[in-house]
């Protein structure tokens, strides 16, 4: 395969952040070498783990999933009815919980979950990114920081489902949907945190803040949090899930969430810049990658030992 | 008209004379003293008029229900002050509390017992009308539109035998003991109304269109300016933290009274609830900071320009109108791209998407049967 000039720099950077030796190097661009024209049927055509094949995220990652998962639902259940207190479905989800005293308790202890949850995040990825740094293995491409490329990303996306590309583009560790949802959970979150401390604490807001926008923010803190509350549940509902659960690939549901892996097939097809820095990292992958190729006759005719041509290659 | 009342009165008053020796044997013994005779006319159920605005009253009084209101022991002319013959005449203002009672003396003073001071007290509030009022003044409550004066309450249903055996033991009555008992204790009690019976009790009136509409026509006509948030009131305190918690049934939260009325002598204060716009109301501009502060331990004249009255109208409240206005746009923009999105990619991707899943297999639960031949 020939890479993007994309590509090529994301392999170089990586192998020059790993300190590849020479034979390594040649190893990585050999199995490279190997790899069809059609990405389509090298993820179509690859065996992989459901369990996930290549570690993505760290068990701080995934807790802190975990902590989001079950504060935000928690929050939404207990959060919706109170604030529509007097509809008909609010009064028995009030009494299952034991009143809307009760409702009202849980849903600010959960809050303080969640806030500890994005305290939590925020230092992982800080001190995360600072210890990359230090090593010399930072890279913004690889991070959630949204870049150019992810509106190059989508609008080629966008083509490919529209059936005017025969690929879809070569998308990094976090692709552009990621990082939307990324940012608009955090956002979200941090809206939601506004918004309820105001609630909480107006006395101290007020304080805060002057006296010709105190009134006002108080008021824009009302409408934004069961506002924001709502977008976020029928976003997760209607996106998230869809992403992680319905989408063509993930149909009915991934396990990188508990695993922290994500399969081969999901990383050749959704991240294949990041695929490509596993090559680099991962020795056994190389490997793994290559026993596949060959298994499955992918490999170019020029490099192929038997000879056939193998689909997917020009000139096959 | 005047003549069938007269009429009816001494159809009344013959009927009374037949009937009154044999009525007085089924008079309950609690019943209150009737020394004036009263019931020899006031005890038949159909003693009613039908007025001129064609409302029904009655002027039937059971003594055994009497007996156990807070007047019992108050003669009935001690109040009815304008009748001084029987049968008597129409009466033309009826019962004002302001009235000093004969019989009754305040014990605290020996002077006759009066609800004076706080009728005073009351006619100076921006509620105060007199008795018999006209027009709008006919809105306001008068003193029995508040003090509906319940003949049960629960918490005086039965007084702690561990007290009154001790009384009744030299008070000889029980019965004397048991009221006795309730109304010295009664103040000690709360008794006030609950958050919500008050907001109910204010909605009445503050929530009723009719008496807005015609208290801002008689505003505009005299050219005095109502308060912004008169015609919302009730609408928009529930619209306010203060009015959802009340709704939720947490007490802790201000319910009317608690911002209207001053607290330093609350019981008085209720009865004379001023507009904001007067210096002495406690929302007023000068005093609004130190009504929060009752509460809300931090506040500070910025925490005082937040609305306790919430609206989200144009007129209300712009801004808020607005950004209501703005966020409901975007969520529906927002839902509508995400989901025209997952649409597209679902649709886009027929010829990998679940079906073709189903057939060459798929990377969730076991091996995929990809490993079995190659996909082209």
């Amino acid at each position: 395969m020939k890479l993007s000039k994309e590509a090529h720099d994301v392999l170089e950077t990586s192998m020059r952040q790993n300190h590849v030796s020479h034979k390594d190097r040649a190893e990585i661009n050999a199995v490279v070498e190997m790899l069809p024209e059609d990405r389509v049927l090298l993820y179509k055509n690859v065996v992989s783990n459901p369990l996930g094949d290549i570690y993505r995220y760290s068990i701080h990652i995934r807790i802190q999933h975990m902590l989001t998962f079950v504060t935000f639902l928690t929050l939404a259940f207990t959060g919706l009815p109170i604030h529509f207190f007097e509809a008909f479905w609010a009064e028995p989800f009030n009494n299952l919980l034991g009143g809307v005293g009760i409702t009202r308790v849980i849903h600010r202890t959960i809050a303080v979950v969640m806030i500890f949850s994005m305290i939590y995040h925020v230092f992982t990825i800080t001190f995360g990114s600072l210890a990359r740094i230090r090593a010399k293995k930072f890279d913004i491409r690889r991070t959630i920081i949204p870049l150019w490329k992810d509106i190059r990303d989508f609008r080629a996306d966008l083509h490919y489902f529209a059936g005017k590309r025969t690929q879809r583009p070569e998308m990094d560790k976090f692709n552009y949907k990621q990082k939307l949802h990324y940012f608009a959970a955090a956002f979200g979150n941090g809206v939601m945190v506004l918004s309820g401390s105001s609630f909480l604490f107006p006395d101290i807001w007020a304080m805060i803040l002057p006296a010709s926008i105190a009134s006002h923010w108080q008021e824009l803190m009302r409408l934004s949090h069961p506002h924001e509350a709502l977008l976020a549940l029928l976003v997760i509902a209607f996106w998230h899930w869809y992403n992680v659960h319905l989408a063509p690939g993930r149909f009915p549901m991934q396990w990188t969430f508990l695993t922290g892996k994500i399969t081969r097939e999901h990383q050749m097809e959704e991240h294949f810049l990041e695929y490509l820095r596993n090559l680099v990292e991962l020795p056994a992958e190389r490997k793994a990658l290559q026993d596949v190729l060959e298994s499955r006759e992918l490999v170019p005719e020029s490099l192929s030992m038997t000879g056939e041509p193998a689909p997917g290659h020009k000139g096959a | 008209m005047l003549t069938i009342r007269w009429v009816l009165l001494l159809c009344g008053w013959l009927s009374v004379n037949a009937l009154a020796a044999e009525t007085a044997e089924h008079l309950p013994a609690q019943a209150f003293q009737d020394s004036e005779g009263c019931l020899l006319c006031h005890k038949y159920p159909r003693m009613a008029r039908i007025t001129e605005d064609g409302v029904l009253r009655k002027y039937f009084i059971q003594p055994e229900v009497f007996a156990r209101t807070v007047h019992r022991n108050v003669p009935c002319r001690d109040c009815h002050t304008e009748i001084n013959e029987l049968p008597h005449k129409p009466v033309k203002i009826g019962v004002t509390c302001n009235t000093e009672c004969h019989s009754v003396k305040n014990p605290a003073t020996g002077k006759p017992f009066s609800h004076k001071p706080i009728y005073d007290a009351f006619r100076e509030s921006v509620h105060g009308r007199s008795k018999v009022a006209e027009g709008t003044d006919a809105d306001k409550p008068y003193c029995v539109t508040c003090h509906t004066n319940p003949l049960y309450n629960p918490q005086e249903a039965m007084p702690p035998p561990k007290i009154t055996d001790r009384c009744v033991l030299c008070h000889e009555d029980r019965t004397f003991v048991n009221r006795w008992y309730n109304h010295t204790s009664r103040r000690i009690r709360e008794v006030r109304r609950t958050p919500e019976q008050i907001v109910a009790l204010c909605s009445t009136c503050h929530d009723d269109q009719r008496v807005i509409e015609r208290h801002l026509a008689k505003a505009k006509a005299e050219g005095r300016e109502m308060g912004r948030k008169y015609p919302l009131a009730v609408e928009s305190y529930y619209e306010s933290f203060h009015g959802k918690m009340v709704k939720y049934g947490f007490n802790a939260a201000a319910n009317c009274l608690d911002c209207h009325a001053d607290q330093v002598n609350y019981y008085k204060s209720v009865h004379e609830i001023r507009p904001s716009r007067d210096p002495a109301s406690p929302v007023s501009k000068e005093r609004r900071v130190n009504t929060c502060k009752r509460c809300h331990t931090y506040a500070d004249q910025n925490y005082a320009q937040l609305d306790p009255h919430p609206t989200s109208t144009r007129e209300g409240n712009m801004f808020r109108y607005f950004a209501e206005k703005i966020y409901n746009i975007v969520g529906y923009v927002v839902i509508a791209a995400l989901l025209g999105l997952s649409l597209f990619e679902t649709i886009g991707r027929r010829r990998d998407g679940v079906g073709w899943r189903l057939t060459h297999g798929s990377s969730w639960w076991r091996k995929s049967k990809r490993g079995r031949k190659r996909i082209i």
